[in-house]
């Protein structure tokens, strides 16, 4: 700071008073810019996927993605992935609420929840989780190692204590084998479950869709009425501003307007988990007591400005993942255009995204915006249903110490 | 072997027979005496009919498929006909299901291991512990809170109180285990034949060895008829727990919950080796109360007598086998005749009343309806 005085000074005081005002111009320029965001070249382009997911040093899997064969880790994350031994009662596994037959996800708004119990959002799909940075709605989680346990252990997910998940599969001679394989460990230890399942989410990725294709110079792997999608994906509909990247997130966090959803007024069930989860995250009495809709991100710091907010969603694989939004309440890729092109639907806390305005979309720019978000997804994936492995007795297969 | 060890351990095992022939004769002034329950200060009988409607009630267990009752069955002498008891779904337990009757006079040491100090931290226990009945406590209590039914009880029975909360009368977990407890409060002996002074002679006859000869009033005294101690009587382990891999990965889960070391290579139960972790400790288990065992049966911490007779067998026979220095000294072989087993089991059987009578609370479901004018109302 010194010197940059001393500079000023130097000068004779016509020319420094000249240089400070065009200093100020070209400041005030470049922070308009930003505070706008409309310029795309500020944003990650949109870009194909890499050919696999970044892989942490701490939990190494293969460099290889669907349908390539599986390596050892990632076999036995997709057979614990399907294994109700992962859960409080044994009533439900990771792909019950990740179904292959509902896109990874589950079809209905609002998630099934544990036996007893609803969830009280909407349920994402796996597939490509490996590439985000953020995961759940709230973005409260950085690595698919640490989300498989707040999801086996949550009250209205899996409800499975960490003892007794993990005595289950010491008590199951094929998962000693297998983890003793992989891990190299006497007995299954249920951390090494969570980096086996997380092993094989990296591995459920899908990078050959349309665009992709596309991106790497495949003219005519899109129609012309998807390019014409995509360009006003970027520009007119503005859905880049947020949706950039290879994974269409910029995994930062809006309150875009969406309305809530019916099963809050008219379902007990699920008032019971609304109000437990305003209950458990930690909320103050006055925002217990009134809190009506889902206050998404604001759970973490308790500031009134982040009610509402929720991560960008990433929107490849959409195709097979409807219903739409953290609360499932847009049901078809269409209503979702439409509900953007409103500029959203309500405004509780004065919170909704400047970004969000009318769009004036045509019947035409409606269609080719969905044609080119269909271009996001491809084949798609089904697994077959992994038969899971039965208990023995211990001395069956144990000798007696 | 060197020169004069010999001589010196023929002294300690004379000695040490000399002492435990002294154990034999057992002064029963030296243990608090037997008698009548005292009374109780009657619960308020709102939190009772609050208690028990939540006593039986499904919404109090992770998956709303158990309830307090599954395990102790109001039928069954509050705990269940089975060796072992059931459990949590997708889990089995490796130990009976004891009983819940009187269980307000037992002041301390709840569960075969003695692990919770108080009734209230044995209810947090049972509702939470991935083997009982896996539940969020927090969960629980937005469960209960969508009931009208409950919600109006609780208004009526803790109207005038705050539990875990800044609103008078409002259903917390808090107040849903104090009404379990006011509930238990009513599950007492009713009409006992022992505490009524109507023994018959053969009874009295049974007393009389009880305090003396079969010196059962060594653990079993005081009018709950239990010392509420640690003990290693030398039970025969239950073959069950570890022949079926889904009670023994039960156990080896509590185990790793209660931080029992060497869990994967156990095979018996620990008890209250559990807490203590002194090896000197493994194989002891809290004493339990003889009243109301005609309700109550099979018997011990695992079950595995059936009946009264199999146990008045065990003691006289002198206990089960551990490896020495292990077993209580108090249980010795005690030589009773026919006749003398028979008073004895005329004598406990005296300690049983009439069954707790019990009406279902109904409508219990675990049915949620939603709440009117959600949108408007405080949660």
């Amino acid at each position: 700071m010194q010197s940059f005085k001393q500079y000023f000074n130097a000068g004779s005081g016509l020319r420094s008073k000249i240089f400070m005002v065009l200093f100020t111009v070209l400041l005030l320029t470049m922070s308009s810019t930003v505070l706008a965001g409309g310029d795309p070249d500020m944003d990650p382009p949109l870009a194909p996927l890499p050919d696999y997911p970044s892989i942490p040093t701490d939990n190494p899997s293969g460099k290889n993605v669907y349908p390539s064969k599986m390596d050892k880790k990632q076999d036995l994350g997709y057979l614990l992935f399907f294994d109700p031994k992962i859960s409080g009662d044994t009533g439900i596994s990771c792909a019950d609420c990740h179904d292959p037959k509902m896109g990874w996800g589950f079809a209905d708004p609002i998630s099934r929840g544990y036996p007893g119990t609803v969830h009280w959002r909407n349920s994402q799909t796996a597939v490509n989780s490996g590439y985000l940075n953020k995961i759940f709605w709230e973005g409260g989680t950085t690595s698919l190692e640490s989300q498989a346990p707040a999801a086996a252990e949550g009250a209205l997910a899996g409800n499975g204590s960490k003892d007794m998940m993990e005595s289950r599969l010491r008590f199951t001679p094929e998962y000693v084998k297998r983890f003793k394989d992989v891990f190299g460990t006497e007995w299954p230890n249920i951390e090494h479950a969570y980096d086996a399942m997380a092993a094989f989410e990296r591995w459920l990725s899908q990078t050959d869709t349309p665009f992709d294709r596309f991106m790497k110079g495949d003219k005519n792997a899109i129609s012309a009425k998807a390019k014409k999608g995509m360009e006003l994906f970027q520009g007119k509909a503005n859905c880049f501003e947020c949706h950039n990247g290879p994974m269409f997130t910029d995994e930062k966090f809006y309150d875009i307007g969406v309305a809530d959803p019916p099963e809050f007024l008219e379902e007990g069930i699920n008032q019971v988990s609304f109000r437990y989860q305003n209950y458990a995250k930690g909320s103050t009495e006055e925002s217990y007591r009134t809190a009506k809709s889902d206050h998404g991100i604001y759970f973490k710091q308790k500031r009134a400005e982040d009610r509402g907010k929720f991560r960008t969603a990433p929107l490849r694989y959409t195709k097979y993942t409807a219903p739409y939004m953290h609360n499932g309440t847009l049901f078809t890729l269409d209503e979702v255009v439409d509900f953007y092109d409103k500029g959203g639907e309500i405004d509780r806390w004065g919170n909704k995204s400047k970004i969000m305005k009318p769009l004036n979309l045509t019947k035409e720019e409606k269609g080719a915006l969905v044609e080119f978000l269909l271009t996001l997804s491809g084949e798609e994936i089904r697994l077959p249903v992994p038969k899971v492995p039965d208990y023995a007795p211990m001395a069956d297969w144990q000798p007696k110490k | 072997m060197k020169k004069g060890i010999l001589p010196a351990m023929l002294i300690v095992t004379a000695v040490l027979l000399v002492s435990s022939a002294a154990v034999r004769t057992v002064a029963a002034a030296d243990y608090p005496d037997i008698g009548p329950l005292p009374e109780r200060k009657a619960p308020n009988p709102k939190t009772v009919e609050l208690g028990k409607a939540l006593f039986f009630d499904a919404r109090l267990s992770g998956d709303a498929a158990i309830s307090c009752a599954t395990c102790h069955n109001s039928e069954q002498g509050f705990t269940t006909r089975m060796p072992l008891s059931e459990a949590y779904p997708g889990s089995k337990h490796w130990r009976n299901s004891p009983t819940l009757l009187n269980i307000v006079y037992k002041g301390k040491m709840h569960g075969w291991d003695g692990r919770l100090d108080d009734l209230d931290d044995m209810l947090r226990d049972m509702i939470t512990d991935s083997m009982n009945m896996n539940m969020d406590m927090q969960l629980m209590q937005e469960r209960l809170k969508q009931d009208p039914k409950i919600v109006a009880l609780t208004k009526e029975a803790y109207g005038d109180k705050n539990m875990g909360t800044s609103q008078k009368g409002e259903m917390t977990h808090y107040v849903a285990r104090n009404a379990l407890i006011q509930f238990l409060e009513t599950l007492t002996s009713k009409n006992v034949p022992f505490d009524k002074g109507a023994l018959s002679e053969k009874a009295k006859k049974g007393m009389e060895l009880f305090k003396g000869k079969a010196g059962c009033i060594q653990c079993h005294n005081g009018t709950y008829f239990s010392d509420v101690k640690p003990h290693n009587t030398g039970v025969p382990e239950n073959p069950e727990i570890f022949n079926d891999p889904q009670r023994h990965f039960t156990y080896v889960a509590y185990m790793m919950f209660m931080g029992v070391d060497d869990r994967m290579n156990w095979r018996r139960d620990v008890g209250y080796y559990t807490l203590s972790k002194d090896r000197n400790d493994v194989g002891k288990f809290i004493t339990p109360t003889l009243r109301e065992l005609k309700y109550t049966a099979p018997y011990m911490h695992n079950g595995v007598f059936g009946s009264l007779d199999e146990v008045i067998d065990f003691y006289n026979a002198g206990g089960g086998q551990d490896r020495p220095g292990m077993k209580d000294p108090a249980v010795t072989p005690l030589g009773l005749t026919a006749g003398e087993k028979e008073a004895l089991k005329e004598f406990l059987l005296s300690l049983s009343g009439d069954p707790v009578a019990f009406e279902m609370p109904k409508g219990v479901t675990v049915e949620y309806q939603p709440l009117p004018d959600w949108k408007n109302m405080k949660n």
